[in-house]
């Protein structure tokens, strides 16, 4: 008998252990590179180009992909392919993907990591391999502050920011005195929530931690209840926050509900249902009517759609590693010195990088969109001082 | 530790408890019973399960259901349509995996690691089914993403014990887990089919020396436990209003764990280990965090084992006694 114990749970680790290394990855050029001329090179995209948190990475894909087209229009002698790799978002998976873009000397850059877990867990390997790496949408602060790789930079600004400026929404725009903070535990939500909590002070009155996959949240919306909040700030990705808010709402609390960047994108609402009416979601991206030049329009033309999360900061990103290619950069190192030293307007805003490789935070603006319609509708600027 | 905060509100997270595990103990009947007949553990029922949301989704779909409708003998046509839909989707999904996974390989005799490796190649192939393969030739709502169902039967609160409200939605969950437990539990001690089962389930050989047809009573198992899934699916769909590719998974981990806990091969144990399951991590969960309850649910699990290592009530479809 305790022989087939010992079997069970043999079982249960070997097919937990199996689903964990299950890959979705997959690889699509959409032109092969030439053999001549000195412009040429290819530049990897790794982010979650499916699942259930998807679409806050496919428009910035578009964005890149718009960005190569114009590109080439331009410059017809380039030879520049775009390679994507679909992580599911998840750190795990984005490991194997990382070792086989930094073993691969054509690749001369990467578009990425779209999330900060995946970015977390990669960056090491890309820096071994001094592989550029420029996020479009990774926002955890500590990317650039802990154990900071040269390889890395981003066009977002962090959550440091979006932490402020979601703390400033939640006790002057919604003046909430006793709001209510939940976290996924990532990489990305728990810094966030922390730093909300920080700034908010006594404002937050609880907080609850709860993880990725879950999809009961009976007992964080007892605590919810019990806590009689006026104001709920989730930290995390659309994957969980979207049954969340269903639950929320089904369970009869009203109090309005605010989301990190981790749910801009049409999958939360597409998961919370006519329930995620009126959830304001926060974002260190412009609507896109802001963006400079004629991206907004140029976007709407080519996908038929508005640019949704992080198109213009794909294209942007793109874009940098295209100019570099162009200026006869086709080696990783004279990529990296490039990058470093690249100081232009894109089209969301200056594009500089500080030795971390940070954007100019004076730079980055925290916008607030609501939920209309099933449509994250651009709301208004946080102001930050 | 928020002690305050448990037992202030220790009703509300016992119900939620007891309506996570009812879940749990339905989907871990299939697990006991397939266990307790063939001493194998089916990896592939938490596919079982999954099949049976989406053949919900798919039902809604076909009938026009969506959340807007109203009045109550429509709605319980729409929901007793979706429960025929999905314990005959699962159910069948269930006797395809015995035809195809296992029974060519318990012809020949396989070893039981031969099984475990079959099960779960078949758990990701369903998955990869509706992740993957469907949504290449229909597209959404089959992919990766979270998909919603409607919401048919709004939460409401049906009535209050002790300050503790309790909801709807909560007392359908429980009681119907109940209904089913009880039933499976009369079928397997008082029917005539059920004693086939226990009689296969103790002594194979003998039972077919006594005439009773071992592959039917397989299949038999197979069949119920896929329906009793199909009806988890249903009150899953009910509670959680969504379904996903991989929808399956946790639960099905989770639904294993009630059955090893309360004692696998044991129906009443199920019922016991889905119930402890569902309370020790809402309470782990209000009592730290909602992300210690697996960490939670697996220390009791072990602890459980340390003390009896044949789960709660102990392993004992064939004798079929609590």
């Amino acid at each position: 008998m305790k022989r087939n114990t010992v079997r069970v749970l043999g079982g249960a680790l070997l097919s937990l252990a199996l689903a964990a290394a299950m890959t979705g990855c997959g690889e699509a050029t959409p032109e092969g590179g030439g053999d001549e001329g000195d412009c040429k090179g290819k530049i990897g995209f790794m982010g979650a180009l499916s699942g259930g948190n998807s679409s806050i990475v496919l428009p910035s894909w578009n964005g890149a992909q718009l960005a190569l087209k114009q590109f080439t229009e331009k410059n017809s002698d380039c030879k520049i392919s775009l390679v994507e790799f679909d992580t599911e978002g998840d750190p795990a998976k984005a490991s194997p993907v990382a070792s086989k873009i930094a073993a691969d000397k054509t690749f001369l850059g990467v578009i990425g990591g779209a999330f900060s877990g995946e970015t977390r867990q990669t960056k090491a390997t890309f820096d071994a391999g001094l592989v550029t790496m420029i996020s479009q949408s990774a926002t955890a602060t500590d990317l650039t502050t802990d154990d900071p790789a040269k390889v890395f930079h981003r066009v977002v600004g962090h959550d440091e920011t979006q932490g402020t400026a979601i703390a400033k929404y939640l006790t002057d725009v919604l003046k909430a005195k006793q709001a209510f903070v939940v976290n996924d535990g990532t990489a990305y939500g728990a810094p966030l929530a922390k730093k909300v909590v920080d700034t908010a002070g006594s404002v937050v009155k609880a907080q609850d931690t709860v993880q990725e996959k879950q999809t009961d949240f009976a007992s964080t919306i007892s605590k919810i209840k019990a806590a009689k909040a006026d104001a709920v700030f989730y930290a995390g990705y659309a994957n969980e926050a979207g049954p969340f808010l269903k639950q929320l709402r089904g369970a009869g609390v009203k109090a309005p509900f605010v989301g990190g960047d981790g749910l801009y994108g049409v999958d939360f609402p597409k998961a919370a249902g006519s329930q995620a009416e009126g959830a304001v979601v926060t974002c260190p991206c412009q609507p896109a009517a802001e963006a400079g030049g004629t991206f907004a329009t140029d976007y709407q033309k080519e996908y038929g759609e508005e640019p949704g999360a992080y198109a213009a900061e794909g294209f942007d990103a793109a874009m940098i590693f295209f100019e570099a290619i162009q200026g006869g950069n086709t080696t990783r190192e004279k990529i990296e010195e490039f990058v470093d030293n690249y100081d232009k307007d894109g089209v969301t805003k200056r594009l500089k990088f500080d030795d971390k490789g940070d954007v100019d935070l004076a730079a980055v603006k925290i916008w607030t969109y609501k939920i209309e319609g099933g449509k994250l509708v651009p709301g208004e600027e946080i102001p930050l001082d | 530790m928020d002690i305050a905060n448990l037992i202030e509100n220790l009703g509300e997270h016992t119900v939620n408890g007891l309506s996570k595990g009812s879940i749990y103990a339905l989907v871990a009947l299939g697990y006991t019973l397939v266990y307790g007949v063939l001493k194998l553990i089916n990896f592939a029922h938490s596919e079982v399960f999954m099949v049976g949301t989406w053949t919900i989704l798919g039902t809604y779909t076909v009938l026009g259901a969506t959340e807007d409708a109203t009045g109550s003998w429509i709605v319980l046509a729409f929901l007793l349509a979706a429960l025929v839909a999905a314990a005959l989707a699962s159910a069948s999904t269930a006797l395809v995996i015995e035809r195809i996974a296992y029974r060519p390989l318990r012809r020949r005799n396989a070893p039981s690691l031969i099984f475990l490796i079959t099960a779960i190649g078949f758990s990701l192939a369903l998955m990869e089914v509706f992740g993957y393969v469907l949504a290449r030739f229909f597209g959404p709502p089959f992919g990766r993403g979270t998909v919603t169902i409607p919401t048919l039967v709004p939460r409401s609160t049906l009535f209050e014990i002790a300050g503790t409200s309790i909801d709807n939605i909560d007392v359908i969950v429980v009681v119907a887990a109940l209904v089913m437990m009880v039933g499976l539990d009369r079928f397997i001690n008082q029917t005539r089919l059920g004693r086939g089962v226990r009689a296969v389930a103790q002594d194979p050989d003998t039972a077919a020396l006594m005439g009773v047809n071992k592959n039917q009573v397989i299949m038999l198992i197979f069949v119920v436990g896929g329906a009793l899934a199909g009806v988890a699916a249903l009150l899953f769909t009910m509670k959680f209003s969504i379904t996903k590719f991989d929808i399956g998974f946790v639960l099905g981990l989770k639904a294993f764990t009630s059955a090893v806990l309360g004692g696998i091969g044991n129906i009443r144990g199920a019922l016991l280990g889905g119930l402890v399951l569902g309370v020790v991590e809402v309470y782990s969960s209000a009592l730290i965090s909602s992300n210690w309850e697996d960490v939670t649910a697996f220390v009791v699990l072990v602890i459980v084992l340390m003390f009896r290592p044949t789960g709660i009530l102990g392993e004992s479809l064939g004798k079929a006694r609590a």
